[in-house]
């Protein structure tokens, strides 16, 4: 256990992603006490130890740490974990029960089989394109110029979905540039992108099996994503508390020794 | 190194071919005296020429064996042998048949699909003489029907070796990396220097098991790129049962008795374990592979495929299905020939290990 | 088993046509007032109208087959002429995966075996019919179970690992016809090879349906299987005429009956409807489009999904696929069979399709279709979803250009997945292209 005061900070967790950084501060009772999420930099090492500097001077302290992420390797950590573990274990901490997560960052969707101790029975990951995954969204939005926070807007005032048939973000691109100049109405295609990515998505999801649909993960955030999944699975999404901060509490977890 | 052992073989009177994957008679090529070196790929993206002659869609096998063909590669051997092996290899071989850009003889074998029937034993027959005809044709010099009885042998003993080393894989004192790394110089090693080396790595197996990670049973096409097996073993896991299309699946365990030379080949060909390029049942796929999990108290399974590699993407679902039904945890990896394994296998591989290390 | 029978035999005959006439009326009355396909085509052809009732009897006949007639799944490239004497109801997946693809429902079915772990790099057929099998959905109303799978690997070896996943699916046993490849000429022991794995599968038929080959009536399908092949050959060939009297898009929906129902009286009187139509458009020069600038040839599957859009793409701008690669190999093979020699023949003809021999044949094909057939460029469909009718296109389309001096563009699409079509970019191409001619 670590050397903090009692009520102090116990863990720190990191999530070094590809596209954003995410740690949190614990208790000892694996509350969140501080957290803190940037955009990813080249020079991911430097960035983490800035970051967890600045939670422990918040928190007081030296509790150990717990690393995760694409760049969990590259940071001085009492113990290193995949993503898949972390998220599992910050899935089931912040849900309180077992059941099938999904979890879609910038680069990678997950698909993770919750067990009843918090551990992982059986995952999925998209292949190596972007085509399934939130910077899918993005890429194409940019595009639309569509600003990320009027996405949610966008998509519930489609009176219905434009079909966009392509998930590769590159085909994707050019189709939703053609359907605008035949003149579907945008809100109609950003409802239509979205419910592209949600059938792609879908399809890992059933692959998971039964259980209660638990969603983090950066696009997590995304009301619009989350209601065309509802809508593909006839299941309803629960979306966790801080879904962004489900890897780095996690990795926090680990290093403290507890499952959830 | 790989360039001037061939050059070697060829100044000692052997010649050489290049080989293509999977299936082909080896004990035939050993008995004519001819060198054959596998091509898988080799790793890498497609360089020169030749990288663009095959579509994107094609498998990297396939693309990058066309590229490194056409740069030059055959030029180190006498000619490149085409096993009928999928449409893409077929395809290969049609596009250097016809259409030339590789230097040497193209030579094809056909094996029969789908099973012992009386037709495919009848053309196996056949179609071996015919190809030992092209290999004498190749040397100059007629096959002496003793030698295929010596080579048969000879095969027969490279093979027991290493299902000795596969089936004892637990009490062998050897990372996968060093096992795979002996077992794969026999693509290239003439058959008796590789005997030698499968030989001594034999004596060290040990009475009782030394290995401490997690087993693990490999199903799929070809373990590359080599970081897969390093990274295996950062995650706490080691591949206990083999059914790797070019290692496992090419180990003959039932040696039939001896009797005319060509028809003996023909029954160590069809006693080859199940294959889906050979066109096995998938049934009768599912329980060798069962077998092998069984037999190695494997605890989660790892299907390594490569990406457009249909006659082993075709059987994924099957796999997955028996094993999920069997409690074992599947774990799919799909490869492009990389030089390098990427970032995000490494992270599936370590989560594999975290989950069965969690569930053991 | 009797009343099966009896139903089977109701919608073949009775039902069936009632119905379809029924329908054809009500669509006459929603019709009547509007004009016929008008557009850059020419007047639509008669003979369509029979092809779907054909086509439509043969399916729903399919609904009541199992449990009345024994039924065999086949491939498009199986010597389909000796499961007819057992009486066989044989159904052609990949026919039906192409009509799934003309409906655009492929990707909802490859969605479904998707998520059993089926990758999507796979043939779009073969997703398609395993999907189609999952979930019970289909175009047809409903497909019959199988008593046995019938594969040739003489089209492509994925057929093979396609059907090995239906027989542990349906547990019914699968014959195979494994066709070595032919480079230049075929050996002494590969004919006599297919011919024994053809002795050998009628074995299996037989116990299958409980019944013997008739010689007599083996001969009698052969002769009409040959005849059906001819016929088709003398409807491509009434395209050498300017112009083209239907376009080489019209003739992929054509070719269904002589892949599908070859050997049967029916598929022949088809045939000879359709080709005397066809030559009497040709006398009175009636082209399949209106204003035919420019013929051109395809190689490889149509996309089924778009083939109304590009046909539209192109005949607006005066070009016509005057012949196609593909619809020509149904009349090439099936003319080889010999009623004297049925076994024999069959395995010489059916291990001379065009995608079972080397790239020097198949270069010598498309050469000879585009001189028959007066053709000033070629348009080669890059199918995602086939690699044997794909590898070599490249360097196919260099030699085309160079020898023939003719324009030829590679396209990158799919047979029947849109997922893998980039409409925008593809038909930009094909403008390109055909802006190119001047």
């Amino acid at each position: 256990m670590s050397a903090a005061a009692p009520g102090g900070a116990a863990a720190l967790g990191l999530d070094a992603g590809s596209t954003t950084l995410k740690a949190v501060a614990i208790d000892a009772a694996g509350r969140i006490l501080a957290r803190r999420v940037e955009p990813s930099h080249p020079r991911i090492g430097e960035q983490a130890e800035r970051l967890l500097a600045a939670l422990r001077a918040e928190v007081g302290g030296e509790p150990p740490v717990g690393a995760t992420g694409y760049g969990r390797k590259r940071v001085a950590a009492g113990r290193a974990l995949t993503e898949i573990t972390c998220h599992a274990r910050g899935a089931f901490a912040l849900a309180g029960r077992p059941g099938v997560l999904l979890d879609m960052g910038g680069q990678d969707t997950k698909v993770i089989r919750v067990g009843p101790g918090g551990e992982v029975q059986d995952f999925a990951m998209n292949d190596k394109c972007a085509a399934g995954t939130g910077r899918f969204l993005e890429v194409i939005l940019a595009r639309l110029h569509v600003p990320l926070a009027e996405v949610a807007e966008q998509a519930a005032r489609a009176a219905r979905p434009v079909t966009v048939s392509s998930t590769c973000t590159v085909f994707a691109e050019s189709e939703v540039i053609s359907l605008l100049a035949s003149g579907e109405p945008l809100e109609g295609i950003v409802k239509g992108l979205h419910a592209a990515l949600a059938s792609r998505t879908a399809a890992m999801v059933r692959g998971a099996g039964e259980g209660e649909l638990l969603m983090s993960g950066g696009v997590a955030l995304n009301a619009a994503m989350v209601a065309a999944l509802a809508e593909a699975l006839g299941r309803p999404v629960r979306v966790l508390p801080e879904p962004q901060l489900a890897g780095a509490l996690g990795a926090a977890l680990a290093v403290l020794g507890r499952s959830g | 190194m790989r360039r001037a052992y061939i050059e070697r073989q060829r100044q000692a009177g052997r010649r050489a071919l290049a080989v293509l994957p999977v299936h082909h008679p080896r004990e035939l090529l050993t008995a004519h005296g001819v060198l054959g070196v596998e091509l898988w790929g080799p790793p890498g993206p497609p360089r020169g020429d030749g990288a663009g002659r095959l579509q994107a869609y094609v498998c990297a096998v396939a693309r990058n064996a066309l590229a490194f063909l056409q740069a030059g590669g055959a030029r180190a051997v006498d000619g490149v042998l085409f096993p009928h092996t999928c449409d893409s290899i077929q395809g290969l071989a049609a596009l250097a048949a016809d259409f030339g850009g590789v230097a040497g003889r193209t030579l094809v074998f056909q094996h029969p699909r789908g099973g012992a029937r009386p037709s495919a034993r009848a053309f196996a027959l056949a179609e071996l003489r015919n190809l030992s005809s092209a290999l004498a044709e190749l040397t100059g010099a007629p096959l002496d029907p003793a030698r295929l009885g010596w080579a048969l042998g000879l095969h027969a003993e490279i093979d027991a070796c290493r299902a000795a080393l596969l089936d004892g894989r637990a009490r062998l004192p050897m990372d996968d990396a060093a096992l795979y790394a002996l077992l794969r110089r026999g693509e290239w090693l003439w058959p008796e220097e590789h005997l030698a080396e499968l030989g001594a790595a034999r004596a060290l197996l040990a009475p009782a098991p030394v290995q401490r990670g997690v087993p693990v049973l490999v199903t799929g096409y070809v373990p590359e790129p080599a970081g897969l097996l390093p990274a295996l073993a950062g995650a706490g896991l080691y591949l206990a049962a083999d059914d790797y299309a070019a290692v496992g699946r090419r180990v003959v365990r039932a040696v039939p008795a001896g009797g005319e030379p060509f028809l003996a080949l023909v029954e160590r060909m069809l006693a080859a374990p199940p294959c889906p390029t050979r066109g096995t049942d998938q049934g009768e796929r599912i329980r060798w592979l069962v077998g092998l999990a069984e037999r190695s108290g494997a605890r989660g399974v790892l299907v390594h495929v490569q990406k457009f590699c249909e006659p082993e993407l075709f059987d994924v679902p099957a796999i997955k299905a028996a094993f999920a039904g069997r409690g074992l945890p599947v774990l799919v990896l799909e490869g492009e020939l990389e030089r390098e394994l990427s970032g995000q296998a490494e992270t599936r591989l370590e989560a594999f290990g975290e989950m069965l290390r969690r569930a053991a | 088993m009797i009343l099966r029978r009896t139903q089977y035999e109701l919608a073949r005959r009775v039902v069936g046509p009632t119905l379809l006439r029924l329908e054809a009326w009500q669509k006459a009355r929603a019709r009547s007032g509007r004009g016929p396909r008008g557009g850059p085509f020419g007047p639509p052809l008669e003979s369509t109208r029979k092809l779907k009732e054909l086509l439509s009897l043969h399916y729903l006949a399919g609904r009541y087959a199992d449990g009345a007639v024994p039924v065999a799944w086949v491939t498009s490239g199986f010597p389909v002429e000796l499961l007819r004497p057992l009486g066989f109801h044989a159904v052609y997946p990949e026919n039906h995966a192409a009509m799934c693809g003309v409906q655009r429902i492929v990707p909802e079915l490859s969605d479904a075996v998707e998520q059993q772990g089926y990758s999507r790099d796979l043939c779009s057929y073969a997703r398609t019919d395993l999907g189609s099998v999952v979930t019970g959905k289909t175009p047809a109303g409903r497909l019959p179970r199988p008593d046995l799978l019938c594969c040739c690997t003489n089209i492509c070896q994925t057929v093979l690992y396609w059907y090995k996943a239906l027989a542990a699916h349906f547990q019914v046993p699968l014959v195979l016809v494994d066709t070595p490849y032919v480079y230049g000429e075929v050996r002494a022991h590969d004919l006599p090879y297919v011919r024994a794995q053809l002795e050998e599968l009628v074995a299996v038929a037989e116990r299958v349906a409980g019944r013997r080959v008739d010689p007599e009536e083996l001969r009698a399908v052969t002769v009409r299987a040959r005849e059906g092949s001819r016929l088709w050959g003398e409807c491509l060939a009434t395209s050498r005429a300017r112009p083209a009297p239907w376009t080489g898009f019209d003739g992929f929906f054509h070719m269904a009956p002589i892949v599908a129902l070859r050997g049967g009286e029916e598929c022949n009187a088809y045939y000879r409807l359709l080709r005397d139509e066809l030559q009497d458009r040709v006398k009175r020069g009636i082209g399949g489009i209106r204003e035919e600038r420019h013929r051109l040839l395809w190689d490889n599957l149509p996309m089924w999904f778009a083939v109304r859009e590009l046909s539209t793409l192109l005949a607006e701008r005066g070009f016509n696929f005057a012949c196609t690669s593909y619809t020509n190999a149904w009349a090439e093979a099936g003319v080889q069979v010999d009623p004297a020699d049925p076994y024999g023949s069959a395995a010489r003809a059916y291990t001379h399709v065009i995608l079972n021999q080397d790239l020097s044949n198949r270069l010598g094909i498309l050469r000879r279709l585009a001189r028959e057939y007066s053709c000033d460029g070629a348009v080669l469909h890059s199918d995602r979803s086939c690699k044997p009718y794909s590898i070599g296109q490249v360097d196919l389309r260099e030699r085309l250009a160079r020898e023939l001096s003719v324009k030829v563009l590679l396209l990158d699409a799919d047979h029947s997945d849109p997922r893998a079509w980039a409409a925008e970019p593809g038909e930009n191409r094909l403008t390109a292209f055909m802006e190119s001619f001047g």
